[in-house]
């Protein structure tokens, strides 16, 4: 067994030495009460992102990223602690964080344009200008040609694609992505992830990506927060200083390696609880997770 | 889902208030002779005319030769759809055949059929049995059908690598993979069988339920009308209940 | 197996299927002019075929087919303006709808149409009748579907109004109801057809309307292969409209 690390002592630096925080995490728990008492899903985790920047949570299933994924999009309310932008609390859902989900969120019943141009439409933007610049988003995404597809007749990555358009449609300052890409085969999601980070670089969008994929947390980010098994606390942070532009080719160098055998050094501790915990809650007969 | 949970005491007291409105609506409606005579009886009249219906033998005969017409409907008509249902749903030629003759038979109108079974059944209980028959057979052949394509395959694999018999595949397989959507079908099968007989019951015949509600209607009885409604009503929604919860029972609960 | 030969195997199954319910009915021609069944019971299916065009045109079929149709169509604008409200309002109304939903599921199965001389009484014999019970059977699975079609959607979607910041109308008529409207298409097309099969089988019942009333009509008269003709028209008719309401909702039904 590895010797004990000092969690606190890695708990990722609040606020990135050299600029001002764009999004701030402060000291946010939340705790769910459920048949079996009180759960604690997030405890005290602060970090911040700055401009521009990309960075990964990457933690075991049942770590509470998705909860914090809520909690900072402003689905979740009754927390602890506060999350704020650009030095603003935030309460809520907020125009500056645009989400995009992990389930399927394109609307059935409209084109892909459409969806794209959706939160201009709730903006009151003119048809007109709303097309157009909606269609920018959908050429970004690379969807030139099926503007005008549904989307049951698109595969399941394009169908994220037009998810994420529609959310840059929204020019929201903060990008918050919940495991965009889990329900994509492995290839996709690298070519997937090659695209998504061209985009962040041109446009220097600020995205927190939630994630329980190594590859595609080193693939994309600057930097990787590492979460623990429930309680979710960060135990980790490291810098990613791979060099930009990336692309998936990456994948295959020593450096990226040898972070992502940083990265799972922590990860697997956390993931083998999760699943130790899992076991004895069938074994007593408490259900599933 | 968000929201709170409302208490089952509350939902209780919702159903109570809105029974009780409408029972008092009807009361004053039936007090204040707005509608001609009788079509909206007080309470206490229906209430005394489900009394003397409930107490007499002659009800009870009627009653029971209407259920004797609505069973033998749903075991001739049960079994036949049942077969022809697990034969279409087994053999996707025969299905490629003759399903579609029975998916768009479906959907008509069954009563139509009546005077031509008069003609071969007779104006006793056989043509309204026959009635019944055409109309469950239908609902129970489709549901047996489709129920028979969405048994996952594998099953049907393991029934035949341990070489079951026809009838042992039927009874073993083919039966208990497709509960849920069988017994569906007889629910549904049942709903129309008991239309299809009562109504035959209600154009020609001098015996059942059906023959009742119409003599009341012809007699302008209207609270012996309403009294055979209720009865009506009642059983059939708590048949069908039962089917259901027949249907429903007995599979073991997932971890 | 290559493509083509699906394809013909396909069709060779439907043309045996028409083949062999044409082999029966000519089998029982020939039973029939052989004595072996009664011609006075069931009439030769030759001269059904012959007394369709002859009750057309006597008969004035069209005019009857026009009675019929406008019925269905009044008791469907019925169903619409009044069981996809109400849907929407026990959707609405939680505690509305967690009394009443099982009461108006129980109503779906319950003989309706039954209840039919209640309506002679209150509306007489007449078109009225006819209309009212058509949506008496129908009005129970528009009300269920369409409050199925609301529940049911998936939480992903709200939650992307959500994010951004939809108020609760935006919320409703730009991600509930094109959600719900697939659910709500299936629910009239169940009640559209409950209410065809009803209306016709109250028009033979009564003695009043369109077709129903034809095949009664011409009951009476004992005029055998009239009944069976007209009697294999309507369930031509009704074919074609479960056909077309099938087609309806289909293309009406946004791609899912």
């Amino acid at each position: 067994m590895a010797a004990q690390r000092d969690v606190s002592s890695d708990r990722a630096p609040a606020v990135t030495a050299t600029r001002e925080a764009l999004l701030a995490v402060e000291h946010v728990s939340k705790r769910f009460e459920t048949s079996e008492g009180v759960i604690s899903a997030v405890d005290d985790v602060s970090f911040s992102i700055a401009p521009g920047e990309f960075v990964s949570i990457i933690g075991p299933s049942g770590c509470g990223k998705s909860t914090l994924f809520n909690i900072i999009g402003g689905l979740v309310g009754d927390y602890e602690g506060r999350v704020t932008v650009g030095g603003n609390v935030i309460h809520g859902t907020h125009p500056a964080i645009g989400m995009v989900f992990q389930e399927e969120s394109t609307f059935p019943w409209r084109t892909v344009l459409d969806n794209v141009a959706f939160p201009l439409e709730i903006a009151g933007v003119p048809k007109q200008t709303r097309l157009e610049r909606a269609a920018h988003f959908v050429s970004m995404v690379g969807l030139s040609g099926f503007e005008r597809r549904f989307p049951a007749e698109l595969s399941g990555g394009m169908r994220q694609r037009v998810a994420l358009a529609r959310t840059l449609t929204s020019e929201p300052r903060i990008l918050l992505m919940d495991e965009p890409f889990a329900s994509l085969d492995e290839q996709t999601r690298l070519l997937l992830g090659d695209r998504v980070l061209q985009i962040q670089q041109a446009l220097r969008q600020t995205t927190l990506l939630i994630t329980h994929n190594l590859t595609e947390a080193v693939q994309l980010s600057d930097r990787v927060l590492v979460m623990t098994y429930r309680p979710g606390r960060l135990k980790r942070t490291v810098e990613i200083h791979l060099p930009h532009p990336r692309d998936s080719e990456v994948v295959s160098s020593d450096a990226f390696g040898h972070y992502l055998a940083e990265i799972w050094h922590d990860l697997r501790e956390e993931a083998s609880r999760g699943i130790k915990e899992d076991e004895s809650r069938v074994l007593h007969g408490r259900g599933k997770a | 889902m968000t929201g709170l949970a409302i208490s089952g005491w509350r939902i209780a007291m919702t159903r109570l208030a809105i029974v009780a409105i409408v029972l008092a609506a009807w009361e004053a409606l039936a007090a204040s002779g707005l509608l001609f005579r009788d079509v909206v009886p007080s309470l206490v009249a229906i209430v005394q005319a489900l009394w003397r219906l409930l107490g007499n033998p002659d009800f009870y005969a009627n009653l029971g030769i209407t259920g004797a017409e609505i069973g033998m409907a749903l075991l001739i008509g049960g079994f036949a759809g049942l077969a022809a249902g697990i034969l279409l749903g087994a053999n996707r030629f025969l299905s490629r055949a003759y399903e579609a003759l029975v998916y768009y038979l479906g959907p008509t109108p069954k009563i139509i059929f009546f005077p031509v079974m008069i003609m071969w059944f007779g104006v006793g209980t056989g043509s309204k049995i026959a009635m019944g028959v055409v109309s469950c057979f239908f609902p129970i052949a489709i549901s047996a059908a489709s129920g028979m394509r969405q048994i996952d395959r594998v099953l049907i694999r393991v029934g035949r690598s341990f070489r079951a018999s026809a009838w042992q595949m039927v009874s073993k397989i083919y039966l208990p993979a497709m509960r849920a959507p069988l017994v569906n079908g007889i629910r549904l099968g049942l709903g129309v069988a008991i239309i299809g007989t009562l109504l035959a019951e209600t154009k020609l015949s001098n015996r059942g339920i059906g023959y009742l509600i119409i003599q009341a209607y012809s007699t302008f009885d209207m609270p012996r009308m309403y009294a055979l409604l209720i009865v009506l009503f009642v059983l059939s929604i708590g048949a069908n209940a039962i089917i259901s919860r027949l249907g429903a029972a007995k599979s073991p609960r997932a971890a | 197996m290559s493509g083509t030969t699906l394809a013909a195997s396909r069709s060779a199954a439907r043309v045996v299927g028409v083949v062999t319910v044409l082999a029966a009915v000519a089998l029982v021609e020939l039973a029939i002019r052989g004595g072996a069944i009664n011609r006075f019971i069931v009439p030769l299916p030759s001269e059904i075929l012959l007394a369709i065009p002859r009750i057309i045109v006597d008969e004035n079929v069209l005019h009857r087919f026009w009675q019929t149709t406008q019925e269905i169509l009044w008791a469907s604008l019925l169903l619409a303006v009044v069981g996809i409200p109400l849907g929407l309002l026990l959707y609405r109304v939680r505690i509305l709808r967690l009394a009443c939903e099982t009461w108006v599921a129980a109503l779906a199965a319950a003989p309706i149409v039954l209840t039919y001389p209640l309506f002679l009484v209150i509306f007489g014999r007449s078109a009225t009748t006819i209309v009212m019970i058509g949506f008496a059977a129908g009005v129970a699975p528009v009300i269920l579907k369409t409050i199925e079609g609301l529940v049911s959607t998936r939480k992903v979607l709200t939650d992307v109004g959500r994010s951004f910041r939809l108020s609760p109308a935006q919320q409703f008529w730009k991600i509930l109801l094109p959600a719900a409207l697939p659910s709500v298409f299936v629910g009239m097309k169940l009640g559209l057809i409950f209410a065809m099969i009803n209306i016709v089988g109250i028009e033979f019942l009564i003695n009043f309307g369109g077709l129903g009333q034809l095949i009664n009509e011409l009951a009476e008269r004992y005029d055998l292969p009239g009944t069976y003709g007209a009697i294999c028209f309507v369930v031509l008719t009704s074919i074609v409209f479960f056909d077309v309401t099938e087609r309806l909702e289909r293309w009406l039904r946004p791609i899912e």
